[in-house]
């Protein structure tokens, strides 16, 4: 440790107790980025003190990266400099809850599967199946506005989040927002912070708008046979007065990857649209009718599954990386946002170009919403890597999307950039970072075009 | 009279018929919903984005300030001059640019009105869904500048919730474009930081919207009753029975009888309030929502609940909301809208406290809720001739919204801080809060000249609203 670096943690020490700077090896590399492990782990207990070590870590030129699990500490290009890691897992608390209202504010360093549990008990929930899963912070659902197939029904935790409290580098605590469902009270600076990444405050609170848990759940499977039936089926699904939960086109590898180890496990060739229905007892029936009526022609029928193996089949379809990554180790997880009638298009392109690679793939396509995550599962010579990565790129864009690699071997990182190129608005961006963070304190380089 | 030499100038960029700088040309654009303000210098009616940046850099040079303008329907001064400058009437750019069905997705110019973009995917199955009440005027580039609401907006959001991309002239003339026709591109959110920014931030001249399919089922139903207080009650109790109807109204007994007189909606003369709730989605959970609702209404002692039968029965209900505050119009020579925000299960307590002040300040008030999301619209009737009474009208509103504060809610829940709320402002925020705000505006808006004396507190006054009540009669 250099001794700005030793002088820093005497006085983040001061603030935070000396119990909650810890400097030992393990927990530094636990929570390294990019191969590069912080000097030291900060816990802060309040907002306060979040906001106090920001001011301390500014002052004395130390780069901070917020955290909690560290799901979602991969996203983004290497660090620049990484001293601090800020970890938000001693603020876990419900401070302000209001069933009847339907709203709640909590710490952002609670789990969401601690949350869910929380909220069940009055039959409440929050819809969102991030990456991560239960193991995801509110603090990071919102840093990256972390959603899954969910959103097609509910929407992103842009949309859900009401107010949040914000620590920022000048040491001071931001209020956005507030408690109540309706509320246009000034700029709406929870917007930017919201996808922001970490990269212009530490979001330390949070108050969500809350939904009823649905009466009952089902999910529907087609075989679809080719990427042409699968697009005039998700057509004739959008285009119908059904509104799925979820509504998920897996290929024949993701589709047999999700079943491993489970009661469904099998082999499965072709594509797979996945629909999930929310509602009454009723409601469901009404779209097993409907569901088998749209889906008569080419390809199987649909089937419908049983509740127990959907709900963990889910929870992978909800987080590819995480359910793929501990048997794929080279996994490399593509993210391609796009206009969403162009999803099947990509999916076509994608194959193509994958083919000629001999990498294998799955892919993941919320195709009701745009999302399309793909999955390289075998490891590939770099260069080979950067180019196919930059062919799907191109491809993306060519449809009027963007793509954003969200997991990969560091050394990719050096010849890509994760983020694509900084568009539009950029320059608008600079500012508002300066306005934030002057000193660039947060995250530095990590964000796009280097924010 | 000669026009002068700025509305020369301007004339030069959109043809003289275009420009308004006679007076009593002038004197239409010097009020919005709310009140009448100064006049501004001239009004000029763009028609090309390439016009509005011409504007605005002669804006820049000649150092005076730009307000844009849709139709005028503001009800917090937004679209009305506070320092003078010129006024950019979006009446001229109301194309709708693309309609993409395929991606639910429709790009539009800031004059398109709410409605007809509804109107024009109607056919296909598609709306558009905020829906304020003026939605017959109002513009899309205003509902972006105020982030406009409306009833339906308690179960599919407000406008920010709908706009996923937009293009903006920023105060130096540069061109903005932010996000586009799908989620998530990498980078702040600048869309979202705009909407809402009440034209301090830039000129809006292009929007991407989300259009929604149409729901298969509406069913709409009227709940009555003789006690206002059990009308609030039911909402917190369908709310808490797990039911997010996709509008839940409620209008006490005085609004409602001047509804009735002037619309002929069918609403009960003799009772205390109404709820208007309207469930949405498949048959069937329509209809077991509605099954639901009706007996949750009479659990909380509704007199009597209707269902609308048709099309016609609803929209005649609609239309006695949505013209409510035309009816009251004919009431009083003046009256004034708050619209305050509270947690929803706070709603008998807050119709008490209202009742309670109006009764204090010897004025008649007047209750139209966005009753499910607990945002509130006092209506209070004035002679704006009785300037005592025109101070009363400002004691009690500052009252009603101070209490929403410190029921932990808010100033604003659709109409803006405007010039109207700007010294309310540290009622909800501190100090560092606003100041972040200030430094976020000087990004934009370095030297103040969009949209002056809005949004944020001038430091005049401090928990006061700023609303001139001593006008004209309307």
């Amino acid at each position: 440790m250099t001794t700005t670096v030793e002088s820093a943690r005497a006085e983040l020490a001061g603030i935070v107790g000396e119990s909650r700077v810890v400097s030992d090896q393990a927990a530094c590399a636990a929570l390294a980025v990019d191969g590069k492990a912080p000097q030291m782990v900060v816990y802060p207990t309040s907002p306060e003190q979040t906001a106090e070590a920001l001011k301390c870590a500014r002052a004395h030129q130390l780069a901070v990266i917020p955290c909690r699990n560290g799901t979602k500490l991969g996203l983004g290009n290497p660090p620049h400099r990484y001293d601090v890691a800020l970890s938000l897992k001693e603020m876990n608390r419900v401070w302000h809850y209001e069933p009847a209202d339907l709203t709640v504010s909590a710490e952002a360093g609670m789990k969401l599967g601690d949350f869910q549990h929380f909220l069940g008990r009055n039959g409440l929930w929050l819809p969102l199946d991030p990456s991560g899963g239960p193991w995801t912070s509110l603090g990071g659902i919102l840093a990256t506005n972390a959603c899954g197939p969910l959103r097609l029904q509910y929407g992103a935790p842009r949309d859900m989040v009401l107010g949040m409290k914000v620590a920022t580098t000048a040491g001071k605590v931001i209020k956005t927002g507030g408690r109540v469902v309706k509320n246009v009270a000034g700029y709406d600076l929870g917007k930017l912070l919201v996808g922001s990444y970490g990269t212009l405050g530490v979001i330390v609170e949070a108050s969500f708008k809350l939904f009823p848990l649905p009466a009952k759940r089902a999910t529907f499977v087609f075989p679809t046979g080719t990427l042409g039936i699968a697009r005039d089926l998700r057509r004739r699904i959008l285009n119908s007065p059904l509104q799925p939960a979820r509504l998920v086109l897996l290929d024949g590898a993701a589709a047999t990857l999700v079943r491993a180890g489970s009661a469904l496990a099998a082999e499965i060739k072709e594509p797979e649209l996945w629909v999930e229905a929310h509602g009454s007892g009723r409601v469901i029936e009404r779209y097993a009718r409907d569901l088998e009526a749209l889906g008569r022609g080419p390809g199987a029928p649909v089937r419908q599954l049983d509740d127990e193996s959907s709900e963990l089949l889910w929870s992978r379809i909800s987080d590819p990386g995480g359910c793929l990554s501990e048997a794929n180790p080279h996994l490399v997880l593509l993210k391609g946002s796009l206009p969403l009638a162009a999803s099947e298009e990509f999916l076509s392109r994608t194959r193509q170009e994958v083919d000629s690679s001999r990498v294998r793939l799955a892919s993941f396509s919320q195709v009701g919403v745009g999302t399309v995550h793909l999955c390289l599962l075998d490891e590939m010579p770099l260069a080979e890597l950067a180019g196919l990565v930059q062919r799907l790129r191109d491809a993306v864009e060519g449809l009027g999307g963007v793509l954003v690699i969200e997991r990969c071997p560091s050394e990719l990182k050096a010849r890509i950039d994760v983020w694509g190129p900084a568009g539009e608005g950029f320059e608008v961006m600079r500012k508002l970072k300066a306005v934030w963070d002057p000193q660039g304190t947060l995250a530095p380089g990590r964000f796009v075009g280097g924010l | 009279m000669k026009p002068s030499p700025l509305a020369r100038e301007l004339s030069r960029i959109v043809g003289s018929d275009a420009v308004f700088w006679r007076p009593e040309d002038l004197m239409l654009y010097e009020y919005d919903g709310l009140a009448s303000q100064k006049q501004p210098e001239a009004v000029v009616l763009p028609i090309t984005t390439e016009q509005v940046v011409r504007i605005v850099k002669l804006a820049a040079r000649e150092k005076t300030p730009v307000v844009a303008r849709g139709a005028g329907t503001g009800l917090s001064g937004g679209s009305v001059v506070a320092e003078g400058g010129i006024v950019v009437g979006f009446a001229r750019m109301k194309k709708i640019l693309e309609i993409d069905l395929e991606n639910q997705r429709a790009r539009v110019q800031p004059g398109v009105v709410n409605l007809d973009l509804s109107l024009a995917v109607a056919d296909q199955g598609y709306y558009y869904a905020p829906d304020p009440s003026s939605q017959k005027a109002c513009t899309i580039g205003g509902n972006v500048a105020e982030n406009a609401g409306g009833p339906h907006t308690l179960a599919y959001g407000v406008t920010t919730n709908h706009v996923l991309g937009l293009e903006a002239v920023l105060p130096d003339g540069s061109l903005m474009r932010a996000g586009g026709k799908f989620w998530d591109r990498p980078g702040y959110d600048l869309t979202g930081l705009i909407v809402g920014s009440e034209g301090t931030l830039g000129i809006v001249t292009e929007i991407t919207v989300r259009l929604l399919r149409k729901q298969e089922a509406v069913k709409t139903l009227l709940a009555i009753y003789d006690q206002a207080v059990d009308a609030t009650r039911t909402v917190a109790a369908i709310t808490a029975r797990g039911i997010t109807p996709a509008a839940l109204e409620m209008l006490d007994g005085f609004t409602l009888r001047a509804v009735e007189e002037a619309t002929h909606a069918g609403y009960p003369m003799d009772c205390a309030a109404v709820l208007l709730i309207e469930v949405e989605g498949l048959q069937e959970s329509a209809e077991e929502h509605a099954d639901d609702i009706e007996v949750i209404c009479r659990e909380t002692h509704a007199r009597e609940v209707r269902r609308a039968k048709t099309s016609e029965e609803r929209e005649l209900l609609w239309k006695g909301r949505k013209n409510a505050f035309g009816a009251i119009g004919r009431l009083s020579p003046n009256f004034y809208v708050q619209d305050g925000v509270i947690p929803r299960t706070r709603l008998p307590e807050m119709l008490e406290f209202i009742g309670e002040v109006g009764r204090r300040y010897a004025l008649r008030i007047g209750n139209i809720f966005h009753a499910g999301d607990g945002n509130l619209h006092p209506l209070i009737l004035f002679d704006a001739r009785d300037r005592d009474q025109a101070q009363r009208v400002l004691k009690a509103a500052t009252e009603i919204i101070s209490k929403c504060v410190a029921m932990g809610g808010s100033i604003t829940g659709e109409h803006g801080v405007g010039t109207e709320k700007t010294d309310l402002m540290p009622l909800l925020f501190s100090n560092d809060d606003l100041e972040m705000m200030r430094e976020i505006k000087s990004v934009f808006n370095p030297q103040g000249s969009f949209n002056p004396g809005k949004l944020l507190p001038t430091g005049k006054m401090c928990g006061e609203l700023r609303v001139q009540v001593s006008g004209e009669s309307k």
